[in-house]
């Protein structure tokens, strides 16, 4: 990569940028929906990304994941509300927004024709500049072949090339939409300590994903996306709180009916083995159990992946 | 009913490919029954074919795109000439376009692995392929045939002509079967085909213009077209040359195909080089870099063209000019192509026909950039879609300018020799010409990316042939002034015959201006979109 020669990033302050004040969110999005003919893509998103933050963005197929970003980028047009970057009309003014944002496509569509050092090269001369020592380092942490042709690479390895490109930005926003779909688990290792340092540096990072055990990796927030829809937003304690907590309780006898207790439900019935789930306060059931002799009871919280697919089957 | 797999895929490829089929398939009939027509009504008594052929006896220059006449005094061998002359090359176009969509372009999108891995074979695959594009070929064979019959030709000598003028299609069938194991990848396939294609042309060229070298006519498929001499003395003994030569090529590329790794060519390609830092700058110097030999390409084949007809115009000189052929002439603007610049003028209209597919072709390559979604990664960037559309326009005009000035220098330089005594300032102008026109193709073809992208590439081509087979056919079949003047080739001055229309050049410019502007404009407002 020694050939290869940049300028510094232009500029690379938080200061606020044109149209927008040091006080904006890296994301804020109200009423944001996108139809395409009779399809509702996407409905009414209100979302806030503070900046600094790594926010993780979680929804099955087709949810209206990548419908956001498109729109967060002003590649697409909202059909009603709007996004901001910094406060910078994401449609109105994408130039201006795009000079603090770097994005990684789901799909690596990169010219063909070109190696990966060429379009690493290219890609930071459209932007005005790049952090070439921290691009060599990433190139060297990703173990990259920089003189082979791209239609000669893999995906994972395509994929690559838009990460480094994105990361050796510096920009204040990454927009990444499943960056790690066809890296190998060496590599997803790479990623993450990777976007550990942009958060060090006070880098926002938007992720879209469908690996639960990276977003609990590496997400203070997470929102959950359903047909178009927000259907949960915080962070992983707030999202965990809100749920239903696993129970397992062991009575010495016979256990008792518990299916008037308020915001309990059983789920299982095993001899004197009950397995229940409960959410909001504990109380009710507590006093319930109390006047019962129990033998063992367990209490775990729910993780990501039963948030998340408690979400998913929920009137899907 | 359950149908086989490969009558399933045979039937996908034909459908695939309906766009083109009944777009060439109407040209063919169209150009197959008005050319009949036409000679039955503008030549009625043998008096006036007489003057016709005593016009064009010996003379070479009109042999240039639609070959050499062998019997110019029936209605038959006239046709056979006029519709058997151009529509071969169409033919081969069409035959080496079929064969990589239908044998390559799925292997490009990844799409054929699917294919490979069901319990298909790979012979199935590729014979459902060639046998979509065969019914493709069928389609042409009826298209001209019903063409010429409306046009009152006999059925047993139509058949024949049609059978002559669509053999060059089964021989480029085969050797775009045949590309397209060895390139890597579609495009390289259809380069290499291409280029086949245009020799032959050229060798064609060479064998009807010189007085010395018509042996060559047996060495091309186009050739071998002119030698089965529908309507004058037919030799269908010439027929096994293409049918052998398609047989061949296929059954290579048959056993080519069973052999090699899906998703490469047997050609080997760099898979990687240092970095060569030039042309990196910007997107529209990036769209160069990608587009140069494309670029270098048209300019070397129109350079060619534009030479020989420079080195013919002067051939015309001396033979006479019948009354008819002078009413003719006079509905195209009224020159004399027994005058170098007479015929230089009416040959650059050919070129301004050529310069506008090259600026479709510039727009499909935008499409082609979002189609695939790289767009996405551009404009993800601080780049902002008015520019990277407007660059890209600028560099088609270029392109469009740099090819006819090409063109007009090079015609200079073929008259020059042959003492034709056209000035040079003249001839650049007659280059530069070809420009308003094409520009204003362009942007429509702007336009309709804007407005409609998954269409737009097939709807710009069909706007330029739709108004340049209009305008030849509106003056034979004697439409009204104003629905002629809808075709922009109307408005092109045959220079250096006569003057540059200038006003008309100006107004063609102005309004691919505004066009180009709303184009852009519109662009900026929608939706990307995918493939």
């Amino acid at each position: 990569m020694a050939a290869v020669s940049s300028q510094r990033p232009r500029s690379r302050s938080p200061a606020a940028g044109p149209g927008g004040t040091p006080a904006d969110p890296a994301i804020a999005t109200s009423g944001l929906s996108k139809r395409y003919g009779a399809t509702r893509a996407l409905e009414d998103l209100d979302l806030v990304v503070p900046r600094g933050q790594v926010f993780g963005y979680l929804g099955p197929n087709g949810a209206g994941k990548t419908t956001t970003i498109r729109l967060l980028l002003g590649l697409h047009r909202p059909s009603a509300g709007s996004a901001h970057l910094f406060g910078i009309d994401a449609w109105r003014e994408p130039v201006v927004a795009h000079q603090r944002v770097a994005y990684v496509s789901g799909e690596p569509a990169l010219w063909p024709s070109l190696t990966a050092a060429e379009t690493l090269e290219f890609l930071a001369r459209v932007r005005g500049g790049s952090d070439i020592p921290y691009r060599d380092l990433l190139v060297e942490r990703f173990q990259l072949e920089a003189n082979r042709k791209l239609r000669a690479l893999s995906k994972g390895n395509r994929q690559k090339v838009q990460l480094i490109a994105a990361f050796a930005t510096r920009a204040e926003l990454l927009i990444l939409d499943e960056p790690t779909a066809g890296l190998d688990p060496l590599m997803e290792v790479a990623f993450r300590e990777t976007v550990l340092e942009a958060k060090q540096r006070g880098q926002t990072v938007f992720l879209s994903s469908h690996i639960l055990s990276e977003v609990e990796a590496l997400c203070d927030r997470v929102g959950i996306l359903r047909s178009g829809r927000l259907v949960d937003e915080g962070t992983l304690a707030e999202l965990r709180h809100l749920s239903a907590r696993t129970l397992e309780v062991t009575f010495q006898g016979p256990p008792p009916s518990l299916e008037g207790v308020p915001g309990v439900s059983v789920v299982e019935r095993d001899g004197h083995r009950v397995r229940l789930e409960a959410s909001g306060e504990l109380a009710p059931l507590i006093s319930v159990l109390a006047r019962h002799p129990v033998e063992n009871l367990t209490t775990r919280e729910p993780s990501l992946e039963e948030i998340f697919l408690h979400h998913y089957r929920e009137g899907g | 009913m359950t149908h086989s797999p490969a009558f399933t895929l045979a039937r996908r490829t034909f459908a695939d490919s309906r766009g083109r089929n009944v777009g060439y398939g109407l040209l063919f009939a169209l150009v197959a029954y008005a050319q009949p027509a036409a000679y039955r009504n503008d030549y009625p008594t043998l008096h006036d074919r007489l003057g016709f052929v005593h016009a064009f006896a010996g003379n070479a220059s009109v042999r240039l795109f639609y070959g050499r006449p062998l019997d110019l005094l029936t209605v038959g061998g006239y046709s056979a000439w006029r519709v058997g002359g151009i529509l071969a090359i169409f033919a081969g176009a069409w035959g080496m376009l079929a064969a990589a969509r239908a044998l390559r372009a799925e292997e490009d999108s990844g799409r054929v692995e699917i294919l490979v891995a069901e319990p298909v074979s790979r012979r199935t695959l590729f014979l459902a392929g060639v046998l979509g594009c065969l019914a493709g070929v069928a389609l042409l064979w009826v298209a001209l045939l019903v063409g010429l019959l409306a046009g009152g030709l006999p059925a047993g000598g139509s058949a024949y002509l049609a059978l002559a003028t669509v053999a060059p299609a089964m021989v480029f069938l085969g050797l775009g079967a045949l590309a397209c194991q060895l390139a890597p990848t579609r495009r390289v396939a259809l380069e290499l085909t291409g280029g086949v294609l245009l020799l032959t042309l050229v060798i064609r060229v060479v064998a009807d213009t010189s007085s010395s070298l018509g042996r060559l006519r047996w060495v091309t498929p186009l050739g071998w077209s002119e030698e089965l001499r529908a309507f004058a003395g037919p030799r269908p003994a010439v027929l096994v040359l293409p049918a052998a030569l398609s047989c061949l090529s296929l059954l290579a590329a048959g056993a080519l195909w069973l052999g090699r790794d899906v998703g490469s060519g047997l050609l080997s390609t760099r898979e990687s080089a240092p970095p060569s830092l030039r042309w990196l700058s910007s997107p529209a110097a990036l769209a160069f870099r990608e587009e140069r030999w494309s670029l270098a390409g048209w300019l070397a084949g129109s350079g060619f063209f534009a030479l020989i007809v420079g080195l013919i115009s002067t051939s015309v000189a001396s033979a006479g000019i019948s009354s008819s052929l002078r009413r003719q002439l006079r509905q195209l603007g009224g020159i004399s192509i027994t005058r170098p610049a007479g015929y230089i003028g009416l040959s650059f209209l050919f070129f301004v026909l050529a310069f506008s597919l090259f600026a479709c072709s510039q727009v499909a390559a935008v499409r082609h950039e979002e189609a695939e979604e790289r767009l996405e990664a551009l404009l993800a960037l601080p780049v902002s879609r008015s520019r990277w559309l407007a660059g890209r326009l600028g560099l088609a005009v270029a392109g469009v300018v740099g090819l006819s000035l090409f063109s007009g220098l090079l015609a200079w330089a073929g008259a020059a020799v042959q003492g034709a005594g056209i000035p040079l300032a003249t001839m650049v102008e007659a280059g530069l010409n070809c420009a308003p026109a094409a520009i204003l193709f362009l942007s429509i073809a702007a336009l309709l990316y804007a407005l409609v992208p998954r269409a737009s590439t097939a709807a710009a081509f069909a706007v330029v042939s739709v108004s340049f087979v209009w305008q030849l056919l509106s003056a034979i079949v004697g439409a009204p002034a104003w629905l002629r003047d809808l075709s922009p080739f109307e408005h092109v001055g045959l220079v250096p015959a006569q003057p540059l229309k200038g006003a008309a050049a100006a107004v063609m410019v102005a309004v691919a201006a505004l066009v180009a502007v709303v184009a852009v404009r519109v662009f900026a407002r929608r939706d990307l979109v995918g493939p």
